[in-house]
This record gives structure tokens, sequence and C-alpha cells, in this order.
């Protein structure tokens, strides 16, 4: 390498060896243990320019930054969470159905008593057609 | 030689849904991320706000992200540079002020050290908020995130040759621009 490379790559990537490009490094160390006065000339300029670099430090993290940006992140997934997006509208049906027979049972709860005469609803001691029925089919029985 | 990713097996852990993988990828990651958008953009606040839109694009990519086409801190940087672009493209530069510079506090120096190192941290960002954009893109990729020349220049769909003309016309400006700073001594040539 000749001090006029050096001073080309040092003026681009800096003093640090370990930034240059790695092809270019071992030839510029050999420069460096050569005593080459223009070479380290050309490092001690951008070493000034390194520590200047060095100075700007923006590391500084925001705790509660990092706690957003954590509870962004996707989270596991339990049995009630993994079924939970058809579970809420089939337990929304649910309850509909549910206040449906509520209001059927209290509607028909509400009917006036005297509505429920022998001529609306059959009384289990009224032995009309059922009696018939019965007696038939003893006949058969017997036959 | 082929270098690993050393990303990957982290990323499968967030496909996982494991939180302390979660964890890893935010200490690992942020750091990185607000150092090159509050440089790029040299203003706290949206340097915040790209870290957590790449964030989102990281929780997005990571159980489908397949390893062997790019490194994935390339594609991050990638990912957090175009952001930033667009929040250039929607404002007209200005340089940083020193009250929106993070800077960090080195509790181990003495208050006079302390404000002498934010001083100097303030000048150094106006030093680079003062650089054409490309020229600062170039500074930051390089040196301050440590990336490969050759990931720098694909980064910024530069030849390398073109990133070490950036680089060297940054440096020279900044050397130029912080040598006329009153209290910051630059060696001569020839003095070891």
């Amino acid at each position: 390498m000749t001090p006029e490379r050096f001073a080309y790559l040092a003026d681009a990537y800096g003093a640090d060896l370990h930034r240059w490009p790695r092809a270019e490094q071992p030839a510029a160390q050999a420069l460096l243990d050569s005593g080459n006065v223009l070479a380290h000339e050309a490092q001690q300029q951008a070493r000034w320019l390194d520590g200047q670099l060095d100075s700007h430090q923006l590391a500084y993290v925001d705790p509660s930054l990092a706690r957003q940006i954590r509870l962004s992140a996707p989270r596991g997934h339990s049995f009630w969470s993994r079924y939970a997006r058809w579970l809420s509208p089939a337990g929304l049906v649910g309850v509909g159905v549910a206040g449906i027979v509520t209001g059927m049972l209290v509607a028909s709860l509400s009917v006036p008593l005297p509505m429920l005469s022998s001529e609306v609803l059959p009384s289990v001691f009224d032995q009309g057609d059922a009696q018939v029925i019965f007696t038939v089919n003893a006949e058969d029985t017997e036959q | 030689m082929k270098d690993t990713d050393p990303d990957v097996e982290l990323l499968a852990r967030i496909g996982n849904n494991e939180p302390a993988a979660v964890n890893e990828m935010v200490t690992r990651k942020l750091p990185r991320l607000l150092a090159l958008a509050g440089r790029i953009l040299g203003d706290a606040d949206e340097a915040r706000d790209v870290a957590q839109e790449s964030f989102l694009r990281i929780w997005r990519h990571a159980a489908s992200w397949r390893s062997g086409e790019a490194r994935f801190d390339t594609w991050l940087h990638r990912v957090a540079l175009n952001l930033c672009h667009d929040r250039l493209r929607r404002r007209k530069e200005r340089p940083l002020e020193d009250e929106e510079a993070l800077a960090l506090t080195d509790s181990a120096l003495t208050p006079d050290e302390q404000l002498e190192a934010a001083d100097r941290s303030a000048r150094m960002a106006a030093a680079l908020a003062a650089l054409p954009e490309r020229q600062r893109e170039a500074i930051v990729l390089q040196y301050y995130q440590e990336l490969s020349n050759i990931d720098a220049a694909a980064l910024m769909n530069i030849s390398v040759e073109a990133l070490e003309s950036l680089l060297s016309r940054a440096r020279r400006q900044l050397r130029s621009q912080l040598a006329d700073t009153p209290g910051l001594a630059r060696p001569g040539r020839g003095k070891p």
C-alpha cells in the first residue's frame, strides 16, 4: 500500500483500521509498522476527527419508550384469548336467545287466569277422546 | 466465509410469541435505531417515532423471516432509513438545537466535565446537522452504526467508491467546521 492510498482510506474511514475494508487492513498495518511518516500523519489527523465524532452521544434510551415498544409486540395466546374472537359473538347470540325465551315465559305467565278455562286448555280429568282411545286399544289387545 | 446472522434465532423466538425474546430484541436494537434516526433527523422526538414504527415492522415480519436473503440488521437499517427519508421529505431540514439532543450523562464525570462533554456533543451535533444529507447519511452508517462499507453503500444505492468519496468530503467538512470552533485544537501535520 502506498502512503497516498493510506491517506485516502484514513480520510474516508477514520483512524481505526478495524473500520476499514477487511482486504486493506493487513497492508495498512504493515505500512504503519514500517514507520512510514506520511501514514502516521494521516492516521493522527483522522484520529482527531474520530475523537470529535465520538463526543456526540445519543445513546440514551427512554425506559417508557422501551416499555411502549415491548407492549406493541404480539402477545402469546392463552386458551381463552385464542377463542375470544368467535366466543364473543357466540356469547352475544346466546344472551339474545336467553332474552327471547325469558320474554316468552314472562308473557305466558302474565296471561289473565280466567282465560284458562276448560275450553282453552284440556284438563287431565277430562275423560273425553282419551277414554275412547284407551277403550279401543283394550279391545284390540283382547283379540 | 459466510457469516451467520446473529438475529435469526431471536426472530424465530419472537415469531413464537416469547416475551423474553421481545425484550431482548428491544434491548439489542432500540439504541441502534435511536442513534441512527437521531443523527439522520436531528430530532429526538422524530427519532422515537421512527424507532416505534421500525419495531412494528419487526413484529410483523419476525414469524416469516427467512435467513439467507439479507442480514436482519441491514434490513432493519433500510426500514429505518426509509422512514427517515419520508420524514425529511415532509419537512425542511433544520439544524439540531441543543435542547433536542439527547445527551448521555456520564455520572462518573464531575459537573464541570459533564458540562464540557455536553458542550462538545452539541458542537458535534451542529456540525453533523450542517452536512449535506447524503454525506451525513454516509458518516452515520459507516462510522456510528459501524456497518461495513459494502452494506452502507448498498443501503445508499451507491458504489463503494462513491461511498468513500462521500465519507472523505464529509470528514473534510467536519474537520474544517470543528477546527474553527474556539477551544477545539486540531493537530497540525507533522506533529506526532
